[in-house]
């Protein structure tokens, strides 16, 4: 267990994960809180990441939950192996019927999905429920009793309580809001694109063998682009695998005249591309002034 | 932290409906406890705040109560420094003002040029001016511009407008320059709305300042980006809103007809449960819209919420208007509204005169559009309903009235504002389902519910 966000900030560079200061704050005090962590943020800035790297970090075993338009229960608690069942009923045909009937409803009988694993784990874990947004509301409100008691409820079972609480970080792409009960129940995190220099840094540790000068421009580059009315922003990723694509086009420097086909990486939708390409002629005539000066 | 402050803020917060429970004050005392080294205001940030669009209140509120107690405003211009580091580190030249400034012996931005340090830019704004404005009862963003006026910001914006034009600025110093001006209208915003919590000794200034209640026409930009996602998820609740025919579904409410009937294959044994949902209604949308220079500002949302629900309509026609009426359907399916602003200027600027007439629009949408609109069609209009002293010709109105299903007519001027003169909002009044006015988002939202 980390003792300050300083200190939370260094176990998750070096899984690869830069993080500013007020993020870990908010982070470390969720941790220290045994409270859920809401992530919000736009696509790409590196939100299922963090709780890649903070499971890694806190050696805790990762149990993801995917969210998706109509994900409910049996899906994401448990279900009943009713073929199972089935097997168990033929094979006792001449038991007494109160024995079969409690023991049909056992745990042999379960199946358990995601949420429930992470509540029956004897190891630590972080469970990760990814793009809530893009569940329906019925889910999140199932999702109540989990995240403020670290417990849930199966009919013919009872109450199970978590053995040792998971860690829940929740991730969210904003497509829609989430219900005031929810949000109370979670420490909210914002995450945004990274600044300039922590950008670098990014791009520096997971491109290693990308040159300094290329590095710089690419992130000056990006900056500029994020800066832009565009209709997807590019994420911390693209401005990765645009770097990547210089480099093996085998490029020490970016260079504006010069971009025309590599741009695909970096946007995603042909419009912005075209946006992108206007813009391109006059940033080049400006960096050309600026080198005659 | 002194807990009278700690309870005064929490107070506060609850007033301008940012909702803190006990558990979180619990969480909050807690970690103060147990992290003294950690900054206050991060902690208590971070354990009250469950939204991003609640950040700007609370940055108000903590400068309010505890900026004052423990002279952290200096603190505060660091971190919005910090915040705006990016392209802030120009060189500060001037590219010269263009005009005189008639500032009231303050000092003028045009004499200024480019302002890159904050601390500097906050002891611009003359703070006696503002008592006197915040004590008039002029409405906020009225002293905001007087404020502004005042600094001769209007003239130190349009000096950088046409320099940035002709080509003397770049990109990078243009985009310097704009976040100098959002810094200095948010510093005086902040510091009006401070004087008048601090004048009316209560928080209800800040309240009214909140993006959900403010008029459409005043948003900044963020604001605007929080309104339209707003709309999203508004649209996203509206567009699954159930109409009466049923369809089976992969959840929803138990079939029995369809299991019984599968049951027969399988001797009356049951092994599939089948589901059934409500299936949309999908009428039929025409949205008319008023796009003068008054309106402008609201049919940017008007549009957007139209492009939002287009997935629960069958049939969605958008009808741009001034004196005349032109379809803009196939310009509006891009969530990109660039290309609807650009044609109302082109199309404004070639055909119409710029000022609305009602009455001959509602003629042209009889004679023209109506025999191929359906009866089961909703017509929304947006429009202020000044129709210039011109004739109302309100037959036609009711023509259309009586031809589709239901007319509601958006208004986004208040409804003491419907009886001046040039205003016929009245005389159409009875020929429409109902007239909503629609001002602010939750105007917006109330309608959106309320039509859709």
């Amino acid at each position: 267990m980390q003792t300050s966000p300083l200190d939370l900030a260094r176990v998750l560079e070096e899984e690869g994960y830069l993080i500013d200061q007020e993020a870990a704050t908010t982070l470390f005090l969720a941790l220290a809180l045994e409270k859920p962590c809401l992530i919000e943020g736009p696509a790409g800035v590196g939100k299922t990441q963090l709780a890649l790297a903070l499971a890694r970090a806190q050696k805790r075993k990762l149990i993801r939950l995917q969210c998706y338009e109509g994900l409910d229960i049996s899906k994401a608690l448990y279900d009943w192996n009713y073929a199972k069942q089935l097997l168990r009923l033929q094979l006792a045909k001449t038991e007494d019927w109160n024995d079969i009937k409690a023991d049909l409803f056992s745990e042999e009988f379960l199946l358990s999905r995601p949420l429930l694993e992470s509540i029956l784990s004897a190891e630590p874990v972080l469970l990760l429920i990814d793009e809530l947004d893009k569940s329906d509301e019925e889910f999140e409100s199932f999702l109540l009793e989990l995240l403020a008691e670290g417990q849930v409820s199966i009919p013919e079972l009872g109450t199970l309580t978590s053995k040792s609480k998971p860690m829940v970080i929740l991730t969210s792409n904003n497509s829609r809001d989430f219900s005031d009960a929810l949000r109370r129940r979670c420490i909210h995190l914002y995450l945004t694109y990274p600044s300039l220099e922590r950008e670098i840094s990014i791009l520096n540790s997971h491109a290693p063998e990308l040159s300094k000068r290329l590095l710089q421009d690419v992130c000056e580059f990006v900056a500029k682009v994020r800066r832009l009315p565009l209709q997807k922003l590019p994420s911390v990723s693209e401005t990765i695998d645009f770097a990547q694509a210089l480099n093996t086009l085998q490029r020490e420097e970016l260079n504006y005249g010069n971009l025309m086909g590599t741009l695909s990486v970096l946007l995603k939708y042909p419009k912005d591309i075209a946006k992108l390409e206007e813009r391109l002629k006059k940033w080049e005539t400006e960096a050309l002034q600026r080198r005659e000066q | 932290m002194d807990g009278w402050v700690l309870i005064r803020l929490v107070d506060a917060l609850r007033q301008v409906s940012i909702l803190i429970s006990s558990q979180d004050i619990y969480d909050a005392q807690t970690c103060l406890v147990r992290y003294p080294d950690l900054s206050a205001k991060l902690i208590l940030k971070s354990l009250f705040i469950h939204q991003l669009q609640d950040d700007s209140v609370f940055e108000t509120v903590w400068r309010v109560i505890v900026g004052n107690s423990e002279s952290d405003a200096q603190g505060y211009l660091q971190d919005l420094a910090s915040k705006n580091e990016i392209g802030d580190n120009s060189d500060g030249r001037g590219i010269g003002g263009q005009g005189v400034g008639r500032g009231s012996g303050g000092i003028s931005l045009t004499a200024q040029g480019n302002i890159e340090d904050l601390s500097q830019r906050s002891n611009l704004i003359p703070i006696s001016r503002m008592e006197e404005l915040a004590g008039s009862g002029a409405e906020f963003e009225e002293m905001v511009q007087s404020i502004l006026a005042d600094l001769d910001y209007y003239t130190w914006i349009n000096s950088f407008d046409l320099a940035f034009q002709r080509g003397a600025l770049s990109d990078d110093e243009w985009h310097c320059h704009q976040n100098t001006r959002t810094s200095i209208v948010r510093e005086i915003r902040q510091q009006l709305l401070m004087l008048q919590v601090k004048l009316d000794n209560s928080w209800e200034p800040l309240v009214r300042q909140h993006w959900l209640y403010k008029p459409l026409s005043s948003l900044s930009e963020d604001e605007k980006e929080l309104v339209k996602s707003s709309i999203r998820k508004w649209a996203r609740k509206l567009a699954i809103r159930p109409g009466s025919r049923w369809k089976s579904y992969y959840k929803g409410t138990i079939d029995i007809a369809k299991i019984v009937r599968q049951s027969v294959q399988w001797d009356g044994r049951l092994f599939h449960l089948s589901y059934r949902a409500r299936i949309p209604r999908a009428p039929e949308l025409v949205v008319l819209c008023d796009v003068s220079n008054s309106m402008a500002s609201f049919v940017e949302f008007l549009i957007y919420l139209v492009t939002c629900l287009r997935a629960r309509f069958r049939k969605i026609r958008v009808f741009f208007f001034i004196d005349s009426v032109w379809e803009v359907t196939d310009f509006i399916w891009d969530n990109d509204l660039s290309e609807v602003k650009q044609e109302i200027r082109s199309w404004g600027h070639k055909v119409s005169s710029g000022f609305s007439d009602y009455g001959a629009v509602f003629k042209e949408l009889a004679e023209n559009i109506l025999h191929e609109v359906s009866s089961r069609a909703i017509l929304i209009v947006l429009g202020d309903g000044k129709n210039n002293y011109r004739p109302n010709q309100s037959e036609y109105i009711a023509q259309i009235s009586e031809k589709i299903r239901n007319v509601f007519w958006l208004n986004p001027l208040d409804s003491k504002l419907w009886n001046e003169p040039d205003n016929v909002i009245k005389e159409y009044q009875k020929y429409c389902s109902k007239v909503y006015r629609c001002s602010s988002a939750s105007d917006l939202q109330r309608v959106a519910k309320a039509v859709f």
